[in-house]
């Protein structure tokens, strides 16, 4: 952390924790499916290559360089045969945070009051820092009002040297959550601007219709893109435990609510047990790598989560032999 | 409903406490910053339908629980068929007692009868709704009203108690709102507790609507019938008619008509067949017939019970075994030896002088003597008064002392009989003669009599009297208003022939024609006549003898002053007259029973007492005996079981869904990752 993050603007960084960027260091992000890299790097290819990786034996064909015939193989069965290897690339971390009001959602924690908004820098932060550790490119979409064009008012591509990161990292700090979400158009225009495969993250805390949201995973899944979603969902959004007659203010700018909880609470528990079953449909029709985080769990162990559970099996298992 | 504290009813705004504290709780909300909106949206949607009904429900039942406490501790009273008592209470009640014998009908369960159910409700109502200022009993047997302590005092006094005598409603009525009237009392309620006998009733008579015109002037008057109509099932009532001493050579024998009067079964059908032993005690001496009962009854005609023949006058008693009403179980009888029958003649025609005197002076009966004295107008002061049972008067109607001695002569329990004199004359008992007419030939016949009873009724056979061969030549006009006489007998166009004049005691006839041929045919086609004029004088005849049957009634008894109680169902000196017995003033002897119309009167319909109180703000209990259903009860217990019901039901809306469902709805998996 102190090697990337140096110099006067070290302090800003205060959504990074170098215990846990400590901690989680020694997991490495993986994608799950393969990458179209523009370098070497550490992750599956969709085309051969040249790494030690053995991948197929094809049959020769003319034109093949004859460098690459199996002679061996010749030799056993007096067929050519072509060797082929994997090729190992490099992968491109797509970061897209929701910046709408509502992520200006709090709660009482143990260390003070918690936002979305801090809690979602800290996950997009550290996971942008161990995406650029490894060597790998990173950018960062910030998905603002509707009104933005192309739904993101801040758009930094991938790139793979440490500046960038620093880029990255002081555009977290500067980011504020204000206005209505524009998710949607921002993950259509991802979807779209974004021509190799990528890994995309999503932060945000996904209030729009399942509906709507269908259609931008299934946009990005058809882009052969691997989506990662972290729903920021709140249990007390979920409980929605009040015991009188509450005002409730659209943090988005909309229409404030009166209302009495003992008779809307039902209600509420309704639609949003609804949503979520609609969501999980959405999650499960679109093959979505989908965590919802509450805000009182630790970032370390929400990421730690989500990298261990990406690591390729095989390679763990030889690690584990 | 009414309610004993009905100012408590005051708090029922309280009621609204639910809504205040929930617009008190609207009112001190707090502010939210909320993020997820959305879903406060679409519950609020949802809300409008089955979400806000239970939330107006709960809050419905929260007013209800309160409103019900509140009519709890209000003492609320279930008026039943009652319906409403009005909210305050009177200045004054009034309580108009039926104590007829015909209200002794009694539970043979309970053994409590009519008079004291009604008497022990009515005391239970006043007591717990209050009786204003003045709580006052006018009873049937009793002449004034009577201030009364306390509601419980009306099962205790004996001016409550039962009585073998008639009642008169419309009298009572009378009475009570002439009592209003004097004391210038302001709300009045008037209970009249009663079993709505026809015969108390009187629901023809012209008074009921003077009655109402008068009670309408009496603003806040409430009229209350609490009604006892049911009638027992086979019940039996005796009654004794023409007892008479019979001299057989050395021996005496007592002979007399025994009728039992049987009450209609309540189940469809005629009533079967059965026998009853009738005891009979003449002296002490008692012995029993055994009496076979059609639907209807049986009727012993001729019944002889032979007797000491030294035994000039007695009494005895006849009893059927004990049923729904013992009232009329019981008939007391008394006899001696039958009177001369004298009539009194006065005219100055001697030609019809002679035809009455013919038809009087001729015995009716073996053994009988009969005379019959012919006087001119001039000579009636020579009238003897004393001896005389039947009076004919064919001169012109007197007026003065002649007037009031007459008078007295009816209400000593004899007849007189008026004939038109030739000339204009008065009135008297209310009727008066008008001019004569010759009739033709059209209007000469009789085209109705009463052969019912009274002097033209059928004869013993059934027969009628030979009443269509009589030819009336001249006529004379009576003239009486139609509530003050009774048409016994009409000739065709509905002119009257024969009228008998309302009194209290005794009876007094009008005939408007004259026995000689040139006015009719009476004396030619003397039957009719004969028997009319017999009739008469028997009846007449009858309250001279030293045996008497009088129908129990208040001063029954009057004219004979201070008397010895021979035997009585009552021997309280207040209340002589009002029950059955047999009393004796020196050789006279009296015996007082029900009048029959108690045994026969069929109850007045619904539909006639709510008409005789058109207009008037009335209101009808029907109960029966054995009913032990309060007229008004109080009920705060139902109401604070339906306060704890509505709290049980607002508790179990209120509760919150199912945790098993809410874990369900909120599906949360933290930091979960699925793909």
């Amino acid at each position: 952390m102190a090697g990337i993050v140096k110099g006067p603007q070290a302090s800003r960084h205060t959504f990074l924790d170098p215990d846990v960027l400590a901690r989680l260091s020694g997991l490495g992000l993986h994608a799950r499916t393969p990458m179209l890299g523009s370098v070497s790097g550490k992750h599956r290819s969709p085309i051969r290559g040249s790494s030690l990786e053995f991948a197929e034996y094809r049959k020769y064909v003319p034109g093949d360089d004859t460098r690459r015939v199996d002679w061996r193989a010749w030799g056993r069965s007096d067929r050519f045969y072509i060797k082929e290897f994997e090729a190992d690339t490099n992968l491109r971390l797509c970061l897209i945070v929701d910046t709408s009001g509502s992520l200006n959602f709090s709660v009482d924690g143990p260390d003070g009051s918690i936002a979305k908004i801090d809690y979602m820098k800290s996950l997009a932060g550290t996971l942008a820092y161990l995406t650029s550790r490894q060597g790998d490119a990173v950018g960062l979409y910030c998905a603002g009002s509707a009104s933005d064009k192309n739904g993101f008012h801040i758009e930094i591509p991938p790139k793979r040297n440490p500046t960038h990161l620093r880029v990255i990292l002081d555009q977290l700090v500067e980011m504020k959550a204000e206005g209505e979400t524009g998710l949607a158009q921002a993950l259509h225009a991802v979807a779209e601007s974004i021509r190799q495969r990528a890994l995309v993250v999503v932060v945000s805390d996904l209030f729009l219709e399942p509906a709507i949201l269908n259609s931008c995973f299934q946009h990005l899944r058809f882009r052969k893109h691997d989506v990662t979603v972290f729903h920021l969902l709140d249990r007390s959004e979920v409980d929605f435990e009040f015991d009188r007659p509450t005002r409730f203010l659209d943090m988005e700018g909309g229409e404030p609510i009166m209302a009495d909880p003992s008779l809307m609470a039902p209600q509420y528990r309704k639609a949003m047990g609804g949503y979520l079953d609609d969501l999980q449909t959405v999650i499960r029709d679109a093959a979505i790598d989908y965590h919802r985080v509450n805000l009182s769990d630790p970032v370390d162990e929400v990421l730690a989560r989500f990298l261990l559970a990406r690591r390729p099996k095989k390679r763990a298992a030889e690690r584990g032999a | 409903m009414n309610f004993l504290q009905p100012w408590i009813l005051y708090a029922l705004p309280l009621m609204a406490l639910p809504i205040l504290i929930h617009l008190i709780n609207r009112h001190r909300h707090r502010s939210v910053d909320w993020a997820a909106m959305m879903f406060l949206v679409s519950a609020k949607r949802m809300n409008k339908g089955m979400a806000r009904l239970r939330y107006v429900l709960i809050m419905l039942l929260r007013m209800l629980a309160i409103a019900v406490l509140v009519f709890a501790v209000s003492r609320p009273l279930a008026t039943g068929s009652l319906g409403s008592l009005g909210m305050g209470k009177p200045d004054a009640t009034l309580v108009l007692l039926d104590r007829s014998a015909s209200m002794e009908c009694q539970d043979l369960q309970t053994g409590e009868s009519k008079r004291p159910t009604a008497l022990r409700k009515l005391a239970d109502l006043l007591e717990k709704r209050g009786y204003g200022n003045q709580l006052v009993l006018i009873d049937s047997a009793g002449s004034k009203p009577q201030n009364i302590g306390a509601p419980r005092d009306l099962l205790e006094l004996p001016a409550t108690s039962a009585t073998a005598t008639s009642a008169d409603i419309p009298g009572m009525l009378q009475r009570g709102l002439e009592f209003l009237a004097a004391n210038e009392s302001g709300r009045a309620d008037v209970w009249i507790c009663s079993d709505r006998g026809e015969n108390d009733w009187d629901p023809g008579s012209g008074r009921w609507a003077a009655l109402r015109s008068q009670a309408s002037l009496r603003k806040g008057v409430q009229f209350y019938l609490l009604s006892y109509a049911d009638r027992p099932a086979d019940n039996l009532a005796i009654r004794v008619a023409n007892v008479q001493r019979r001299q057989l050579g050395n021996r005496a024998e007592m002979v007399m008509d025994v009728q039992v009067l049987r009450e209609r079964a309540t189940t469809d059908g005629p009533a079967p067949a059965r026998s009853v032993p009738i005891e009979f005690d003449v002296g002490g001496i008692r012995s029993t017939v055994e009496l076979d009962l059609g639907a209807e009854g049986a009727t012993l005609q001729g019944h002889r019970i032979p007797i000491d023949s030294k035994l000039r006058a007695g009494f005895g008693v006849v009893t059927l075994p004990g049923d729904a009403n013992p009232q009329d179980n019981r008939f007391y009888f008394a006899f001696a030896e039958p009177p001369a029958r004298c009539a009194t003649i006065v005219t100055n025609q001697p030609a019809v002088g002679e035809a009455f005197r013919r038809a009087l002076a001729i015995p009716s009966e073996a053994g009988m003597q009969h005379t019959a004295v012919v006087l001119p107008v001039s000579r009636a002061s020579e009238i003897d008064w004393q001896l005389s049972g039947l009076l004919v008067w064919q001169a012109p109607l007197p007026t003065g002392d002649l007037a009031a001695s007459i008078e007295d002569f009816v209400k000593s329990h004899r007849v007189a009989m008026f004939f038109p004199p030739s000339g204009a004359s008065g009135s008297l008992f209310g009727v008066g003669f008008g001019s004569w007419h010759n009739l033709s030939r059209e209007q000469r016949e009789v085209s109705w009599w009463r052969g019912e009873g009274d002097l033209l009724g059928h004869v013993e056979s059934g027969d009628p009297l030979p009443l269509d061969d009589l030819a009336v030549f001249q006529a004379c006009d009576l003239s009486f208003p139609e509530a003050s006489g009774t048409s016994l007998a009409l000739l065709s166009g509905d002119r009257p022939l024969l009228v008998r004049a309302p009194t209290p005691r005794g009876a007094a006839y009008f005939c408007a024609t004259l026995p000689p041929p040139q006015y009719s045919t009476l004396s030619r086609d003397g039957v009719a006549f004969y028997v009319m004029m017999q009739r008469a004088l028997v009846e007449g005849s009858r309250a001279l003898s030293l045996a008497s049957h009088r129908h129990a009634a208040p001063g029954v008894l009057e004219d004979l002053g201070e008397c010895e109680v021979l035997a009585a169902t009552n021997r309280s000196a207040s209340q002589r007259g009002l029950h059955a017995g047999v009393y004796r003033k020196a050789e006279r002897i009296v015996a007082v029973n029900r009048a029959p119309e108690e045994d026969s009167a069929e109850p007045v319909s619904i539909a006639t007492v709510d008409g005789l109180f058109q207009g008037l703000a009335f209101q009808r209990i029907d109960d029966a005996v054995g009913n032990d259903a309060a007229i008004a009860s109080e009920i705060w217990r139902a109401f604070l079981i339906a306060m704890v019901l509505a709290l049980i039901l607002e508790a179990v809306l209120c509760l919150p869904e199912r945790v098993v469902e809410k874990r369900e709805a909120a599906g949360f998996a933290p930091a979960g990752g699925q793909t």
